[in-house]
């Protein structure tokens, strides 16, 4: 099996995976935020970004060659990682405290996991619409990250194409497929992969919620890297 | 207001659908049709396409929302684009722009009640030679000044039709002030596919006797486009839109691919503001950009290829459809071209307002029909392009100059430049010159001999390649402008020695920031930040702790954004403050760090929505 280097350990893959995906089979997470191993990927939240002889790439995309020497955790990829996720955090409205999704959000459990201590940038406040028409689910595109996740999981995953992104640049947003552009009259489930790959709180399940008492949330209990980590094996293991 | 009845309403959505078909490649040029007749995609035109296109109305939801010429609401019979560029503004426009509000009695960026006229700003339409400009129902207006202003006010007011305005008024210059060996004595139209079919020899019968004669002439014509790579790699020549990369390669494996279907994509969405060259090409080169991507389709075995024209440029569409049809009777593009067994024809695509749009990807989503935003870096395009076949994308200049190749040979181009840049160059010279327009160097120009020939020798600096190129001082004027020292594309705009800079780099930030498709963090959010910081500057509130804070998020943009945008929309901070310290420093009233947030400013908006201007509506400045 050809390998490549990851920092200095050596990981082996099989041809077409991306640096990405083969970090991931071996037991080493490179954070993320966009990519869903069922999904294509999409490289817009840049968390994965890694060097190759000194140029950027993002990891989701790359595929990965032999015997190339690819940084990863470097402390300045680690710092601009961090800068990434507060870029995110300044951009929306994330309110942790309140939030249902909290201890089970990607986006925390990443910021946690880059070490950040504070939001750094100037925070946007920005206005943002909030969605509850629909009995079952709820969109808070004040916690939108625009990953696209849910546009494609609906596409791909439940064949339904209920999101899509409108708008450009700093003003883009989550729109919904549906006469009044509500989630109500929109072919949305509750259980739609597109709800539940969410990665933080933008598109909740109603009916439901703070279930879990702080201490026992799923990134509690074990961290995301680890779930993450075990889980891609665990699907790899199943698709070979 | 235009008052539609629904049979009036699907009438015209019918007329679109006819002009342009009803392909999922059609919805950004139907929705750009109805947006000029009706002045707005109102709602109930997304629900009648969406099912004559076969999209989901979220989908063309989408386009309207990202493309700055389409909207959602109704915009006046009369639309307005003022061009916003930092060359337009040097000579007055924001004043001219709020002369023009006033006598109009409309607000900038919104519809007169009457549904009249609306009045906006937009990116440079690419007129910074004879700017002030703007659009008027998509057709440049140059030169604008009071009078002019004052003309169009009173022309809008008594509802002249475009037709009967003042022809002068529309008037576009080539302003060609400097011409070298390519665009001197432009090539005769087929002389270039004439020498590029006979390099596959004249004699049919000298080879492949056992071929029928069909077969063997389609040999011939596989061997004259393997000839004519071979002189574009003898050419050396390199893209002129901006990264250099070698033509000859992207032919080649276009050539090579296992697919039939191939496609020949000429850029001529020209946003870069201070660009105005691909304008100069296609109004009076036409035939030798249709000609270089009609040899390109010889070479790479293509049948079709599309223009991707921005639309500030729709205004050229006659006169392109003009030189097509004039090209097809003279039986240079169509079916056997020139009686060879060469299929090639060349449709226009028009764009609706996005600079991202000039991104290779971006542009090819967008003649797709889709948003333009820039797709992963792989596949490559020569791999999976339009429609995920094998693609040549070229820029306008880049094509013109394969035509040149093709009729007088690889060499002769590889003998004019430097080594590593061969051929010649255009460069469009703007902002604080004697003589504005476009000149034609050999390669390795110097920035000082092109200074002199447009009457600038005083300049203090000089944004080359547009905004996202290189602001450079006088310490750079012995520079040559070559992919060995000073890349980029070809504009140039030059600020005299009275400038203040600082507006040219607040102008650049707010245009990126505008301009920023939205997809990658970086971009999207470093972006709006760099602008606030600029912002904070210009209001006097500035400090070194700021300055370190537009480095580092600079400096995170060139690494971790998604795309060639957000990787250069901060150069020219940087260069600036590298260049032009003093521009930065001479706005920080203190040393220590102030907080952007300011309790006046922040009331601004209040103020604005109870229409209060009086000092009792403001706070007491800061001490």
């Amino acid at each position: 099996m050809p390998t490549f280097y990851l920092d200095d350990s050596e990981i082996p893959f099989t041809d077409g995976e991306t640096i990405l995906e083969a970090a991931m089979s071996a037991g080493r997470y490179i954070p993320h935020l966009c990519w869903r191993p069922e999904l294509e990927p999409h490289s817009s939240c840049r968390l994965c970004t890694v060097t190759i002889n000194g140029r950027p790439f993002s990891s989701c995309t790359q595929p990965a060659l032999k015997g190339q020497k690819v940084e990863c955790d470097t402390p300045a990829l680690l710092a601009m990682r961090r800068a990434v996720i507060q870029m995110l955090f300044v951009e929306g409205n994330h309110h942790c405290p309140c939030c249902e999704k909290s201890g089970a959000c990607k986006l925390q459990a990443t910021a946690y996991l880059l070490g950040m201590q504070d939001s750094h940038f100037h925070h946007r406040f920005p206005v943002r619409m909030r969605d509850l028409s629909h009995e079952g689910v709820s969109l808070d595109r004040d916690r939108c990250i625009r990953c696209e996740i849910c546009v494609r999981a609906s596409r791909a995953l439940d064949g339904k194409n209920v999101f899509a992104i409108h708008g450009r640049g700093i003003e883009s947003n989550l729109a919904v497929n549906s006469p009044s552009g509500l989630l109500k009259g929109s072919a949305i489930s509750p259980d739609d992969a597109a709800v539940r790959l969410c990665p933080t709180g933008a598109l909740i399940a109603k009916g439901r919620g703070f279930e879990s008492p702080i201490g026992l949330r799923a990134y509690d209990r074990e961290p995301l890297s680890s779930i993450e980590l075990r889980e891609y094996q665990a699907r790899r293991a199943v698709h070979d | 207001m235009i008052q539609l009845a629904g049979t009036a309403l699907v009438g015209i959505l019918e007329e679109a659908l006819d002009r342009h078909g009803k392909s999922p490649q059609a919805a950004l040029q139907v929705l750009m049709s109805v947006q000029r007749a009706l002045h707005h995609v109102p709602d109930e035109a997304v629900e009648y396409l969406s099912s004559r296109l076969s999209l989901p109305p979220v989908r063309l939801r989408g386009l309207v929302s990202f493309y700055s010429f389409l909207s959602r609401t109704p915009q006046g019979e009369y639309v307005v684009h003022l061009s916003d560029n930092i060359t337009d503004q040097m000579r007055g426009s924001r004043k001219l722009g709020d002369a023009l509000c006033e006598r109009l009695g409309v607000r900038l960026g919104e519809t007169r009640s009457d549904l009249r006229t609306s009045v906006h700003r937009t990116s440079c339409i690419g007129m910074a030679d004879q700017g002030p400009a703007a659009l008027v129902n998509y057709r440049p207006v140059t030169r604008l000044d009071d009078q002019r202003v004052g003309l169009i006010a009173d022309l809008i007011n008594a509802r002249v039709r475009l037709e009967e305005w003042p022809p002068e008024f529309f008037r576009v210059e080539s302003n060609i002030r400097r011409s070298d060996v390519i665009f001197r004595k432009p090539i005769e139209p087929g002389a270039a596919l004439r020498a590029s079919l006979d390099r596959g020899g004249k004699n049919l019968e000298a080879w492949e006797e056992d071929l029928a004669p069909t077969d063997a002439r389609r040999h011939q014509l596989e061997r004259g486009g393997a000839e004519t790579l071979k002189e574009i790699y003898r050419a050396e020549l390199r893209g002129r839109g901006g990264a250099g990369f070698h033509a000859g390669i992207k032919w080649q494996s276009v050539r090579e691919a296992a697919r039939d279907d191939r496609y020949v994509l000429c850029n001529a969405d020209e946003g870069e503001p201070g660009a105005f060259k691909d304008r100069v090409l296609l109004t009076d080169f036409a035939d030798m950009v249709f000609e270089g991507m009609t040899v390109c389709g010889h070479v790479v075995g293509a049948r079709k290829g599309i223009v991707y024209v921005r639309q500030e440029y729709a205004y050229l569409h006659d006169h392109l459809q003009g030189v097509l049809e004039r090209r097809r009777a003279r039986g240079l593009l169509g079916t056997n071209i020139l009686g060879s067994p060469l299929d090639f024809d060349i449709e226009l695509h028009f764009g609706a307002g996005a600079y991202i749009c000039g991104m290779e990807t971006a542009m090819i989503k967008s003649i797709e029909g889709r948003r333009g935003i820039p797709r992963r870096r792989w596949p490559l395009p020569v791999h999976q392009g339009y429609l995920k076949a094998p693609t040549v994308v070229n820029n306008v200049e880049t094509f013109a100059c394969a035509a040149a190749i093709s009729a007088r040979g690889g060499a002769w181009f590889a003998g004019i430049g430097t080594p590593q840049s061969t051929g010649t160059r255009l460069f469009c010279l703007s902002g604080d010159c004697e003589r504005p327009g476009t000149y034609e160097y050999p390669m390795g120009v110097t920035i000082r001999e092109i200074l002199r020939d447009c009457g600038a020798l005083d300049a203090q600096g000089i944004q080359v390649g547009g905004p996202s190129g290189a602001l450079i001082n006088r310490g750079d004027f012995d520079r040559a402008v070559c992919f060995e020292d000073l890349p980029g594309v070809g504009a140039m705009m030059v600020f005299g020695p009275k400038r203040d800079l600082f507006d040219a780099i607040t102008n650049f930030a707010l245009f990126f920031q505008h301009e920023s498709c939205g997809l990658c963090t970086p971009c999207r959010v470093g972006t709006t930040l760099l602008a606030n910081y600029v912002k904070k500057f210009e209001r006097g509130v500035g400090s070194p702790v700021d300055i370190a804070e537009v480095k580092h998020i600079s400096s995170l943009m060139k690494n971790m954004a998604h795309c060639g945008l957000g990787q250069s929309a901060s150069n020219h901070l940087m260069d600036s403050l590298q260049k032009f310290p003093h521009i930065w420093e001479s706005r920080m009233k203190t040393q220590e760090f102030v907080p952007a947030f300011d309790l006046d400013w922040a009331l601004e908006e209040a103020r604005s929505l109870t229409g209060r201007t009086d000092p009792a509506a403001h706070l007491p400045a800061r001490p």
